[in-house]
């Protein structure tokens, strides 16, 4: 147990932390920022939606194609906002300043962010074949499902690099802070790209 | 591959890749667990377009303000602000605003998903879809935040940073609960 006079002190501090925080987590100052990326997303993912309705003939002909689209948007998702914000995190670093072939900082991290996406789609078709067929369903078969996923990562990939990094520098040169802008616009722009690139794909896989 | 050269640069490909397999292997397990939920239910699914919009904008909504929150909560612990779960005024705020800005949302994806179906010609009745989202999103939203508490507390609580592992995590659980909340939610007012 403290002395009086430190638990006086004690409770005075607490008291101003309890102040400070309600001001710093203030429920409208959270609201007024966040509420208008979430609306903007929400915009990007009923598009998303509308490109998802107009599949129902592809999704009836090529089984265990519902399966993989959840798996196809989040991973690109995720790899693309993971990209933006290391483009955030390097132009902050003062390691990329410009769109520079030569840059490996640069290089190194869109082709990474590439073959990560197109591992992760082999993977993911792979994954939805079998699980799919162990859960007693009809499956397209593995070679449509993977030429599907991979498809659709690689053009989305390339479409979502290219626009990250070009609204990461872009961003930085007139002045805004990259990680505040790039990272809830490729979430919103990363769907519509991926849903419409596995579209696309899709097509392209029932022709053949 | 022409990168022969030495490797000094900050970031490589290999490190990215060693970075992300581990976590997105994990999300991608977690999204064919729902596409399955959805294949089960494909039939109906395909019967009914205006559900079809509706999926992929109203089960983001739990991820999306769940990361938030997440990342909200892991500053906060950064900064030395509040070890409590109970009576602590950043966990408190910042749930009640992450599920102000969740509700908000999930009536304007009803009002648009209104929108598009009646333009294209499968309208729903908005109240159904009203009724679809909040339902839903409330299942979505109970359960993606009290995971997000517990493994924001948890994480801090070890000493493990929650940085590009928990955000993806709390993103593929939002799709999850979302796609099952939203089937809750069409049985509940016997639509399937």
């Amino acid at each position: 147990m403290p002395p009086e006079s430190h638990r006086e002190e004690d409770i005075f501090e607490s008291q101003f932390i309890d102040r400070y925080l309600s001001e710093y987590a203030s429920i409208s100052s959270i609201v007024r920022e966040a509420l208008p990326f979430e609306l903007l997303a929400t915009v990007g993912g009923v598009i998303a939606g509308i490109i998802f309705s107009g599949m129902t003939s592809e999704l009836e002909m090529i089984p265990g194609l519902i399966v993989i689209y959840p798996g196809v948007l989040g991973l690109r998702g995720n790899i693309s906002s993971t990209l933006g914000s290391r483009l955030g995190s390097a132009i902050h670093m003062g390691l990329i300043t410009d769109i520079d072939r030569n840059n490996p900082e640069l290089t190194n991290n869109i082709s990474g962010s590439l073959l990560l996406g197109f591992i992760m789609a082999i993977l993911l078709g792979f994954l939805g074949h079998f699980v799919t067929l162990a859960l007693g369903f009809e499956s397209a078969g593995a070679f449509k499902l993977i030429l599907i996923c991979a498809i659709s990562a690689l053009t989305s990939g390339v479409i979502l690099s290219f626009v990250a990094v070009l609204l990461a520098i872009g961003m930085f040169r007139f002045g805004f802070d990259p990680d505040n802008v790039v990272t809830p616009s490729i979430a919103t722009i990363g769907d519509i790209v991926s849903m419409f690139m596995l579209f696309l794909s899709a097509k392209l896989v029932v022709m053949l | 591959m022409k990168k022969a050269k030495k490797q000094t640069s900050y970031y490589t490909v290999q490190g990215i890749i060693k970075r992300g397999l581990p976590v997105l292997s994990i999300t991608c397990v977690i999204g064919i667990i729902v596409g399955q939920v959805l294949n089960t239910r494909e039939k109906s699914l395909l019967s009914m377009p205006a559900i079809l919009i509706l999926i992929p904008s109203l089960i983001k909504i739990g991820g999306d303000t769940g990361s938030m929150l997440g990342a909200r909560l892991s500053s906060a612990f950064h900064m030395g602000l509040g070890d409590r779960i109970y009576r602590n005024p950043v966990v408190h705020n910042s749930v009640i605003a992450a599920a102000i800005v969740g509700f908000v949302s999930s009536i304007s994806v009803s009002v648009l998903v209104f929108l598009a179906s009646h333009f294209m010609g499968f309208g729903m009745p908005f109240l159904t879809l009203l009724e679809i989202s909040l339902i839903a999103v409330v299942i979505e939203l109970l359960v993606v935040y009290s995971a997000t508490v517990a493994i924001a507390f948890a994480s801090h609580r070890f000493g493990i940073d929650p940085d590009d592992t928990v955000i993806p995590l709390i993103a593929s659980l939002g799709d999850l609960v979302g796609v099952m909340g939203i089937f809750v939610a069409l049985h509940l007012l016997e639509i399937i």
